[in-house]
């Protein structure tokens, strides 16, 4: 592998060499020291809301089965036969007691624990020859739930996702949790685009800059009223904890207001009041910002809109969307895209939140489509010499000498954590930048390795996914296995 | 029946969040026969279409679009065989009535829908089409095979999307127009940019 160390001090100043974006050296070294040991979002507990059942999700090449298991317990396990290595679930989702290898019959129940083995005594002659009692698929080295949202990762000592997250969740909350029953997940609507993984979640983490010009047509046409230039400015961009994101600035009046403002009827606006701390209402109701779009180090996003959906009405719908930029190579990206709404909303109101959601983002979204032909177009450039020249200025809202344009909001101004600026910035997106600048240059340890039927191992960890300690997050260390240098 | 119901024979139009308004004119008997001409008439229906959509005459392909359209394109998933459903519950890539189809349209008429600017190179094949009565005397199912090839800028590679559909044809003053359509795309995984297309 090439050295990188120039690579990753110019990103360190905020000059990104532009071919980051489209590098099979720069890609090798994500996948292994960035996806090798990140917190990544794989599901939603309400994607597998009854016992057996399950969705099949891939962390770049692994494929995990994260399923609700006979006692309502979520496991996220390596989608990989103890036997030869198929893959024991071949479907995309499902309801299951139990998965079966179709090689040589291998079964596992829900939880992983291995139940079938045929010819055990008379092919390894029992547990002498292959230890089957405790043996599991493979579960994923950490794992962790919050508001309901699954995150795995491959390193065993991750630190608990909770404090990864850090002051994130007090903005999670937005998209997540506008009642206690949190938010109900639809899809994902799952497609593939000839991008680099890093310029969505770079977008979405803080480019107020490109809404304007990007996405003019849906203004025109009527769908947005939002995003025009001097509007997009006078918002905000905030980084907390692990992520960051961009608001709306909301016209003056009261909490209540503001948010039937972006769509919101009563009864849900009574259950956020329930719901969300004073700082998180004082966000909206005193200072006057709703939250849009966002990004989660390293690869997860959220987006919050309110466009209008109907023919004879001025009125407008919010949705909510939670998406993951996959990675599949230095040029492409599976974009996996989810829809959000309350579980305690009115169905009439799901029902046009989706509507909102199919006609701005997704697959066939119409503010989508502008995005995606910039960033294909982005990355193409970036793969060849000339773009080695380049080292791109991500310093916009700073001078030459570090000082801010803007300065951040004041205590008396915001009532949200982190760090936050009115106007066009690029902060947020040198905090994405600067994390991936810091995995990149630190080595991994080592992976441990199980010795499958010579190894015992414990039963794997459970999330402690009760649907009735929604709002708690748990981070479970791997089973244990046994260290086993090469 | 060439989409697929659910176990209590719902269709996926039915089934879909935002069909509600949409008719629900079912297929009566067998296909009819290629010299019928019910069938001709279909066929040339979806000839002429996949020229439009080539074109991206989309002004002349609105016109063609019945009030009540439902135009629904849901999002299939791998399940296990005898899991009773292939697509996804609840969620779609399209699910469209006139209004939502009419700003899409609407989006691409302004100077600022840079998906299509420069526009793709499209061409629409459409095959194995057939035709039922049902028993409404104006409407008619058809269903066809269609192969999307897309193209863009000058050597990026092409874009296909290969997709069954099945449509309710009504017939009216002036023709057919189409009054609902289900797009049965074959992959679960979309191998294209964006659906700023129509199939």
């Amino acid at each position: 592998m090439t050295d990188q160390t120039s690579v990753i001090q110019d990103v360190q100043r905020g000059m990104i060499p532009a071919h980051i974006y489209n590098d099979k050296d720069i890609f090798e070294l994500e996948k292994e020291r960035l996806f090798g040991r990140s917190w990544l979002f794989v599901a939603h507990e309400s994607e597998v809301p009854e016992a057996g059942d399950y969705v099949v999700r891939r962390v770049l090449e692994d494929s995990f089965i994260i399923s609700r298991d006979e006692k309502g317990e979520i496991r996220a396990l390596f989608n990989m036969c103890l036997h030869r290595g198929m893959q024991v679930c071949r479907a995309e989702m499902g309801n299951a007691s139990h998965f079966r290898c179709p090689y040589h019959g291998w079964s596992y129940r829900n939880d992983g624990r291995i139940v079938g083995l045929p010819f055990h005594q008379e092919a390894y002659g029992g547990e002498e020859g292959f230890k089957k009692k405790g043996q599991t698929l493979l579960p994923a080295p950490s794992l962790g739930v919050y508001n309901g949202l699954i995150f795995i990762s491959l390193d065993p000592d991750a630190e608990p996702l909770e404090d990864f997250l850090g002051e994130f969740k007090f903005y999670m909350d937005y998209y997540t949790k506008q009642s206690a029953d949190g938010i109900e997940l639809r899809g994902p609507q799952r497609w593939r685009v000839k991008a680099n993984w890093k310029i969505g979640a770079e977008n979405f983490a803080g480019d107020m800059y490109h809404t304007p010009q990007t996405h003019t047509s849906v203004v025109e046409i009527g769908l947005f009223r939002e995003p025009k230039a001097e509007k997009r400015k006078d918002g905000t961009t905030y980084w907390a904890g692990s992520g960051g994101g961009t608001t709306y600035k909301l016209p003056e009046g009261t909490l209540e207001e503001r948010l039937r403002y972006v769509g919101y009827p009563d009864d849900m606006i009574e259950r956020m009041k329930e719901q969300w701390s004073q700082e998180q209402l004082d966000v909206v109701g005193k200072d006057g910002f709703m939250v849009s779009a966002a990004s989660v180090f390293p690869n997860m996003s959220f987006v919050h809109n309110w466009p209008r959906v109907e023919e004879d009405s001025d009125e407008v719908l919010p949705f909510i969307s939670i998406r993951q930029w996959q990675p599949i190579s230095e040029d492409e990206t599976e974009i996996v895209s989810w829809f959000a709404v309350d579980k305690n909303a009115s169905e009439e109101f799901k029902a046009l939140s989706y509507k909102a959601y199919l006609m701005c983002f997704g697959s066939g979204g119409m503010f989508e489509q502008d995005d995606v032909e910039n960033w294909v177009s982005l990355t193409s450039t970036a793969g060849g010499p000339m773009a080695r020249r380049l080292l791109l200025n991500s310093r916009m809202g700073m001078l030459e000498n570090g000082q801010n344009v803007v300065e951040p909001l004041s205590a008396e101004e915001y009532s949200g954590p982190g760090s936050t600026r009115v106007g066009y910035s690029e902060y947020n997106q040198r905090e994405l930048l600067l994390r991936w600048a810091d995995h990149l240059e630190r080595p991994m340890e080592k992976a441990a390795q199980l010795r499958v039927g010579t190894d015992p191992i414990q039963p794997p960890p459970a999330a402690g996914a009760d649907p009735s300690r929604a709002a708690g997050s748990t981070a479970i260390a791997a089973a244990q296995i046994t260290s086993q240098e090469a | 029946m060439s989409v697929e119901a659910d176990r209590n024979g719902k269709t996926l139009s039915e089934q879909s969040v935002l069909g509600g308004h949409a008719p629900r004119t079912q297929r009566t008997g067998e296909s009819l026969p290629f010299d019928d001409r019910l069938h001709l008439d279909a066929h040339r229906w979806l000839v002429d279409e996949a020229y439009l959509l080539d074109a991206q005459d989309y002004d002349a392909w609105m016109a063609r679009i019945a009030e009540d359209v439902h135009y629904l394109m849901p999002v299939r998933v791998t399940t296990a065989l005898g899991a009773g459903y292939s697509t996804s519950p609840g969620m779609a890539h399209l699910d469209e009535n006139k209004y939502s189809l009419s700003r899409r349209v609407a989006r691409f008429a302004t100077e600022h829908a840079w998906t299509e600017d420069p526009p793709s190179r499209l061409r629409h094949y459409v095959t194995n089409v057939r035709t039922f009565r049902t028993d409404k005397q104006d409407e008619i199912i058809v269903d066809s095979a269609v192969l999307l090839f897309r193209s863009r800028g000058d050597v990026r590679e092409a874009a296909t999307v290969s997709a069954g559909r099945e449509d309710l044809l009504r017939r009216t003053g002036t023709g057919w127009a189409l009054a609902r359509r289900t797009i049965m795309v074959d992959e679960s995984v979309i191998r294209m940019q964006n659906l700023a297309i129509f199939l």
